[in-house]
């Protein structure tokens, strides 16, 4: 017996509001996490030089030692203000740091999930419909076995066996340093930027240079693709809607492809949003490994160096991308499927 | 009341009997792999040639640093001087440690509270869904370096900081996967027909509810585990995890195997990298085995040929 | 109709089709700008270096760390400077400096020269640089530096005074035999006072000073860029433009000097890597003495630290030999004194009281005379990162060099370097490890910051005739008064082991072959003089 279903428009609103609580939930995690982990960014920086009274003057100067619940207030009331600060360890805008670091982070995921979609879905269909063939296992095998490298050690071996030893692609950083510094960043999507230059040298030193980390990263997430396309094939294989379009004599080529595989991509849908999340703990593997100038490794370093305000910005930022992400996949999914609403 | 949730699981898990054909060879490939690195944590103290921090021999000779893998040391030494192959046999150890401390503790808070509050509904499960989700948008990873951090503050960076850390970030899954579960079967038929005829909550959860739940766990559980190994080795790479006079950790020992690899030696990388890879695999063939077997829609049962009774002669077909 | 295979199919196909164009056509994209080979360097070369340091601020009142202050010393002058191969400072911006009483310096300055905005140089910009870095007493900066000229943070006003546009003269509150060193730290540049402000910092992407580069570009984490000043006043630079990259990790800086990706790899190759690139056609790996250096530190009053028996034994025990070559590939040397060899008034004072290699005998002698039981339990602390990579293979070292002899038992515990950095203060740890990286190249700055008040790390340690020979030697700028007091408490200090120094840095590049000048610019000093390297 089926509950009333409610309108998309209410499911809408019901979802956009309950956005809030969860980034303010969020938002008090990180800034608990921050202030009760041990350090401050004065300590972190000067620590081995100066002596304690020295420290302790420095920390009161730079408000460290208020109130935590006073700095909590003032840290909402910041994020309210859209004020992101600027960081403590380098002077840098947060929302510099965003732009930039972020747009490198982008590209590299956008292209990473290019090469995932591709190999994982293709590869998945593949399986699905080889069901527990030589072909099948293989495939299987693969997926799994990708995932189960560490993302640091693929891609260590992907830069020493095509960088180093066959001297193929470049293994670090966006570009070439020439091409860095002559290439004029208005998106700061290296790509597109190149396009916009105009200079073929330039374009093609940008695209070689997101190849290996971009596969990289991909090919992880194509092995968890795989798997999940496959079961997704093989539980609408069994679907009556199937075995009916083959009892009306259609060939089996037709009902997998036109039947089958649509409806088996529709949940996937759903689970590439959290994906999203296994994305971005990636990136900061994949960043480290590849030198890319992306937020993931920022992240890291700030969080080193107690640069809480940079810490803050930057996952504010994240948590706005997942959570974005997240709705639109349950906006899409409540539109296919009216027994998601509430 | 226990008995009978044990045997009732052991019920659940009949169809793994009967498996055949290719989903059974993957189970067992898993169970295999899996028990391989079992054994080998158990029996560390016996099979290892050396300690995991030994770097001389009975005799007092320090072990080369470096050495590429000879009869004395098959798998080479490490830039510590100690020996690779007993660091990835203790490593072993190690690893299962903190991946079942993390399982267990993830199922003891998640499996409960995803019951209840999927079962019960209301304030408290909207309220729980919303930290949950929260969590769970987290980057995994930052959630458990911020949570490391946090914990080697009281407990120093050892096997029990880096549990806690990975399980906090699993909690969210299985409570997750458990009350999305248990909020759609609460909807069949024969739940409610078991509270219209008056019986307790606790009966339907224990009785209705949690059999079917649990068939799921093991999956999730294995899965869960082959991650909790990749993270902890990110944590050991990022350098927020176990230190290496403490214990041998696979993650640890490849983060200092990178800038080897680069100088021709493969051997320090190559072994402790290749047995996260066989144990994470291992576990995935066994969460992945156990899913195809398990999951209803995924399962193939034994065919047997049916053989008929040979057809009694009718008194009017002469 | 499509299916979503022949989408994703297109996709890669269409993927794969670009980066097939991009790989197969163009030309090959340059990878250093050369020009007509001369004899000795092209003028007009890019040097390319790079590094796993990161830049914090180029603003001379907040910066401190030394990848920031190597870009200061090539953007901005001093008034004094060190020059290649020294260790002593020399006028810079002015032409001449003298005392003219102890407490008062005078210096004249340099006429004709132009901040690189076109600002001529002023004794008035001498005084707003100083009067700006005690005022901002920026949280990164190193103001604390100009202690004998001012309190952080309070400016009076009659600190200096500038008679002339060409004279600027210091009012010390007390003597100091260092402040020509200080006058040639980065702190101590000199910035245009009609651009900077007063009391805020100004923005890194836009240094000015009076130096042999201009920076044009800085990105953050990714790239600085600096090129030649053509209107500088000394000598020209020998390269038309420098490009510095920041790698994240070593590997990836590895790969970048075996590839050719960059001229110069400088900080911080692991011994390891270093090793495997010493024998590489195409690459020369230099080495020029360093001063940094490391060391073993007691809190005196906790225990078994508080007892000098202890202590001595455990100056008895320690290998540097081993450290320096099982752990760093000789790419440290021993040090047997807190002042690091290759300074003015080093004497090895732990050698001469405990001798060069470790004597097990003299270390047991010192525990039995002093009835202390053995094993001697002790917990040392050390932290993984921010003293390098191998503090976890030299703390083992050290663990299994003490225990090796009977003689202790050894805990090893680490933390990250902020909770560490917090808790050293706290009387938490007995003995623990710490570094050193001297702000001027003089024996003071490793005397003054270690003795007085127990040291800036809080370890108890209180002797007051070494308190006296610190006094003596920055009151005195006769260089044998000096050289006296810096060997006295060199040798009171051995004596006592309140710390046991252990090695001493070398500073290390990889450099291509063709690229010359780096070796000239490795000296105590740690100024990296961009102006002097050159390409072929």
């Amino acid at each position: 017996m089926a509950k009333p279903t409610t309108s998309l428009r209410t499911y809408a609103l019901t979802r956009l509001a309950l956005v809030l609580p969860m980034l303010w939930i969020l938002l008090t995690l990180v800034f608990f996490m921050m202030r009760v982990a041990p350090g401050d960014p004065v300590t972190a920086a000067l620590g081995g030089r100066l002596p304690e009274k020295e420290l302790q003057q420095r920390r009161h100067a730079a408000g460290y030692d208020k109130p935590l619940i006073v700095q909590y207030v003032d840290y909402l009331g910041d994020v309210a203000r859209l004020n992101f600060g600027t960081t403590i360890t380098d002077d840098r805008p947060v929302t510099d740091v965003i732009v930039e670091n972020g747009s490198a982070t982008l590209e590299l995921t956008f292209w990473a999930m290019v090469v995932a979609l591709s190999v994982g879905i293709g590869l998945g269909l593949l399986a699905g419909r080889l069901r527990d063939s030589g072909a099948d296992v293989s495939i299987r095998m693969f997926g799994i076995v990708v995932y189960a490298m560490p993302a640091f050690f693929l891609g260590f071996l992907a830069q020493l066996l095509f960088g180093e030893r066959l001297g193929w692609l470049p293994t670090s950083g966006r570009a070439s340093p020439e091409v860095q510094f002559l290439l004029p960043t208005h998106t700061h999507l290296y790509v597109v930027d190149a396009i916009i230059y105009g200079d073929w040298a330039t374009f093609k030193d940008v695209v070689l240079h997101l190849i290996l980390p971009a596969a990289t990263l991909g090919l992880i997430i194509a092995g968890v693709l795989i798997r999940l396309v496959r079961v997704n094939v093989l539980q609408t294989m069994k679907g009556d809607y199937i075995e009916a379009a083959r009892a009306r004599g259609i060939d089996e080529k037709s009902v997998v492809y036109r039947h089958a595989f649509k409806n088996a991509l529709v949940p996937v849908v759903t689970v590439l949003g959290l994906q999203v999340a296994l994305l971005m703990s990636g990136a900061v593997l994949t960043e480290t490994t590849f030198n890319w100038p992306g937020i993931g490794f920022e992240l890291v370093r700030y969080l080193n160096n107690r640069d809480y305000i940079a810490v803050q910005g930057i996952i504010t930022f994240f948590a706005l991308i997942v959570i974005f992400i997240s709705l639109l996949i349950d906006f899409v999914n409540a539109w296919i499927d009216p027994r998601v609403r509430y | 009341m226990a008995s009978q949730l044990i045997a009732r699981a052991g019920r659940a898990f009949g169809p793994v009997r009967e498996a055949r054909g290719v989903p059974r060879w993957i189970v067992w490939a898993g169970i295999v792999l899996t028990l391989l690195f079992v054994v080998m944590a158990l029996t560390a103290p016996w099979i290892s040639p050396y300690e995991f921090d030994q770097y001389k021999d009975a005799s007092g000779q320090r072990f080369v640093k470096q050495q590429a893998p000879s009869s004395a040391h098959p798998f080479g030494t490490n830039v510590q001087s100690t020996d690779v192959m007993s660091r990835v046999i203790w490593g072993a150890r190690t690893e299962l440690k903190v991946v079942l401390f993390a399982v267990v503790v993830s199922l003891l808070v998640g499996l409960p509270l995803g019951l209840l509050s999927g079962y019960f509904g209301g304030p408290v499960d909207r309220v729980l869904v919303l930290i949950m989700d929260a969590l769970f948008a987290f980057p995994y990873l930052l959630l458990a370096i911020v949570i490391a951090f946090l914990l080697s503050d009281k407990f120093g960076s050892g096997v029990a900081t880096a549990a806690f850390a990975i399980s906090a970030v699993y909690i969210p899954q299985y409570f997750r996967v458990v009350r999305n579960h248990v909020v759609s079967l609460r909807e069949e038929s024969y739940v409610e027909a078991a509270r219209a005829l008056g019986a307790r909550p606790r009966t339907v959860i224990g009785r209705y509810v949690f059999q079917n739940v649990v068939q799921s766990v093991p999956v999730i559980a294995t899965l869960n585990a082959a991650d909790a190994i990749l993270t902890l080795a990110a944590l050991g790479f990022l350098g927020y995890g176990i230190q290496p006079t403490d214990a041998a950790e696979w993650g640890y020992d490849s983060s200092r195997a990178l800038s080897d690899a680069g100088a021709g030696i493969w051997w320090t990388g190559l072994f402790p990298g290749m047995a996260i890879v066989l144990l994470v695999t291992g576990l995935t063939l066994l969460g992945e085995g156990l899913n195809d077997v398990l999951n209803p829609v995924l399962r193939r049962r034994k065919m047997e040929p049916v053989t008929l009774p040979p057809r009694a002669p009718q008194e009017d077909e002469a | 109709m499509r299916t979503r295979t022949s989408r994703g199919l297109r996709l890669f196909v269409l993927a794969a089709a670009v980066v097939a164009l991009a790989a197969g056509c163009g030309s090959s994209s340059g990878s250093s700008s050369g020009g007509s080979g001369g004899g000795g360097g092209n003028s007009d070369a890019t040097i390319i270096m790079g590094t796993t340091d990161t830049a914090i601020h180029f603003d001379p009142a907040n910066a401190y760390d030394l990848h920031s202050w190597n870009i200061i010393y090539n953007v901005y002058d001093e008034l004094m400077t060190i020059p290649p191969g020294g260790n002593k400072p020399v006028p810079s911006l002015a032409t001449s400096c003298g005392w003219d009483d102890p407490k008062t310096y005078t210096c004249h300055l340099r006429s004709g020269v132009k901040f690189q905005n076109g600002d001529p140089l002023t004794s008035k910009d001498v005084e707003f640089s100083f009067q700006r870095s005690i005022v901002i007493n920026g949280d990164q900066g190193a103001c604390y530096l100009f202690s004998s000229l001012a309190t952080c943070g309070k400016w009076k006003g009659n600190e200096i005074s500038t008679p002339d546009p060409q004279t600027v003269t210091f009012h010390l509150t007390q003597p100091d035999a260092t402040w020509p060193f200080i006058l040639a730290t980065g702190a101590a540049a000199i910035v245009p006072s009609s651009v900077y402000p007063a009391t805020k910092l100004q923005p890194d992407d836009q240094p000015i000073g009076t130096g042999p580069y201009k920076l044009v570009k800085y990105q953050p984490g990714v790239q600085t860029v600096l090129e030649r000043n053509d209107a500088y006043w000394g000598t020209p630079a020998k390269n038309a433009r420098v490009l510095i990259q920041y790698y994240k990790d070593t590997p990836s800086l590895k790969l970048a000097i075996q590839g050719g990706d960059v001229d110069i790899a400088f900080r911080n190759l692991t011994p390891t890597d270093i090793s495997s690139l010493r024998g590489q056609s195409g690459l020369k790996v230099v080495e020029g003495q360093g001063i940094e250096i490391r060391y073993l530190v007691f809190n005196v009053k906790l225990p078994p630290s508080d007892q000098l028996a202890v202590r001595r034994s455990i100056a008895y025990l320690i290998d540097r030999q081993s450290i320096a070559h099982n752990v760093y590939n000789d790419t440290v040397q021993p040090l047997y004194s807190m002042v690091p060899a290759g300074l003015f008034g080093h004497i090895d004072s732990y050698k001469t009281e405990y001798g060069a290699t470790p004597n097990p005998d003299l270390a047991k002698k010192e525990l039995t005379d002093a009835g202390i039981a053995t094993p001697v339990p002790i917990t040392i602390w050390w932290t993984p990162t921010h003293y390098g990579g191998g503090s976890a293979d030299e703390y083992t070292e050290i663990k299994r060099e003490l225990e090796g002899s009977g003689l202790f038992k050894v805990t090893l515990k680490s933390e990250e370097w902020d909770q560490y950095a917090v808790d050293r203060g706290k009387d938490i740890f007995p003995a623990f490890q710490l570094g050193w990286f001297p702000d001027y190249p003089d024996a003071d700055d490793y005397s003054a910051y270690f003795y007085p008040n127990g040291g800036f790390w809080n370890g108890h340690y209180d002797n007051p005739q070494i308190d006296k020979a610190i006094d003596q030697e920055k009151a005195s700028t006769d260089p044998s008064v000096r050289e006296a007091a810096f060997a006295e408490i060199q040798t009171l200090a051995a004596k006592d082991a309140p710390t046991i120094p252990i090695w001493q840095g070398k500073q290390i590049a990889v450099v291509r072959d063709g690229v010359s000048g780096v070796q000239e610019t490795f000296d105590p000093a740690y100024i990296f003089r961009f102006w002097l390297i050159s390409k072929t």
